[in-house]
């Protein structure tokens, strides 16, 4: 019998615990272990992490302007595909003169993989100025390391 | 015959590999196969009381190694299960006492009479590993739904990916809590699925029948009415080839199991 009261009152207060959208000790774990297993596995410390993102600002800030404290960088995993998810509150786009004001600023310094984000650039620009200033752009990169476990552990016959 | 070399493996200690070990093992023999299980802890060796054999050891892995006897004669038989049998670790010596090649010649060479040569891997990712995987072309990663149990299978996972050798692994979850589970206090077994993704073989619920057993230095597969025991016993069957589904262990919990469902209904389906 106390059982199904105990029960009854996890899901009730889980319930609430919910509503509040605090974090309960499942997803601490999971997340905890997401972020630790990322770095175990890449030897991506958190220190090299935040260099990137230093870097990214930067690049990304001759083309856009963005909420910068809000920029998230992180590890995602689907399945056996992991990912670098790169989220950017864009506040607004810059117009093509200050996109050129800043590149030529850093062509003194800065090499050519820049240019070929230049041009994907200048294309969305004008499409971008409309937009709305909330609005998140995701960037990604995956490594498209096929699930090749997958099928060579299912065969246990 | 050419039989099967599984190690069963996790890095970190005392989430159950020798437990996991000893139950499959049994498991296996009981459903007709003849069966060696290898204790390569060399210095901590336990799997002999689980099984109730510590007072029938004579040889030893590292007797058969330095050719004291033959490998035949270091085989101790289960005294219940005439098909098991075990090959004991020295408690005296240590990991530097076998090398790769010599487990792996000892594997070769039960495999020509035995189905199933199962390997209790010690803890840790040092020699004790690398010798334990040498003979293996299988390996059976057990864990626990707690952060570091689940961390330190994925660095063992990374480390049998390495290994050409080990054609295939799978996760044993083990020591597994239904009911911390549902109240969002424990990970779930989706979770560290697929957190490492790999596939499952087996999912052991925590069960105190378990340290009775150990005490008796009798294995819970031979208890039938034990639900770790069942579950072992469902592992073997995966092993063996046949498609067992996951038991529900919230429907197995306990003896109001249908009216907690019927309360979970009235409140709402969970994720």
């Amino acid at each position: 019998m106390r059982d199904i009261f105990q029960d009854l009152f996890n899901k009730v207060f889980g319930f609430f615990r919910q509503a509040e959208k605090e974090e309960n000790a499942k997803d601490t774990a999971v997340n905890r272990l997401r972020v630790v297993l990322m770095q175990d596995r890449t030897n991506l410390t958190p220190e090299l992490l935040e260099k990137m993102r230093g870097e990214l600002i930067e690049l990304l800030s001759k083309y856009v302007e963005m909420d910068k404290d809000a920029l998230e960088l992180n590890f995602e995993q689907e399945g056996n595909q992991m990912a670098l998810m790169l989220s950017i509150p864009v506040l607004r786009a810059k117009d093509e003169d200050e996109i050129e004001d800043a590149t030529e600023k850093s062509e003194e310094t800065e090499d050519a993989a820049e240019e070929s984000s230049e041009e994907e650039q200048t294309e969305n620009s004008g499409e971008n100025s409309g937009a709305e200033s909330e609005e998140n752009s995701e960037c990604q990169e995956e490594s498209n390391e096929k699930e090749s476990n997958t099928n060579s552990k299912n065969k246990s016959k | 015959m050419s039989g099967r070399v599984i190690v069963i493996t996790s890095g970190k200690g005392g989430v159950g590999k020798t437990t996991t070990s000893a139950n499959i093992g049994t498991a296996l023999a009981r459903a007709g196969k003849k069966v060696v299980l290898i204790d390569t802890d060399l210095g901590l060796r336990n799997l002999d009381l689980l099984l109730g054999l510590e007072n029938r050891i004579v040889y030893t892995i590292v007797d058969v190694v330095e050719e004291r006897c033959k490998l035949r004669q270091a085989l101790v038989k289960d005294k219940k299960n005439p098909n098991l049998c075990l090959l004991a670790a020295a408690q005296t010596r240590d990991k530097s006492a076998i090398t790769q090649e010599q487990l792996k010649n000892i594997c070769e060479e039960l495999k020509k009479d035995y189905d199933f040569i199962l390997v209790d891997c010690p803890a840790g990712i040092e020699q004790g590993f690398q010798n334990a995987v040498a003979g293996a072309s299988e390996a059976i990663v057990v864990t626990t739904p707690e952060m570091s149990a689940v961390r330190d299978a994925d660095r063992i996972i990374g480390l049998l990916e390495a290994r050409e050798e080990i054609k295939s692994y799978k996760l044993l979850l083990n020591r597994v809590r239904p009911n911390l589970i549902k109240s969002n206090d424990m990970m779930s077994v989706e979770d560290v699925v697929e957190i490492l993704s790999a596939d499952l073989i087996g999912i052991i619920p925590e069960d105190t029948g378990i340290i009775t057993s150990t005490n008796k230095g009798d294995p819970i597969v031979n208890d039938d009415s034990s639900l770790a025991g069942k579950a072992y016993n469902n592992v073997a069957r995966r092993i063996m080839g046949e498609n067992v589904p996951f038991m529900n262990l919230e429907e197995n919990s306990g003896v109001f199991a249908k009216v907690k469902k019927f309360f979970s209904g009235l409140i709402g389906k969970e994720k």
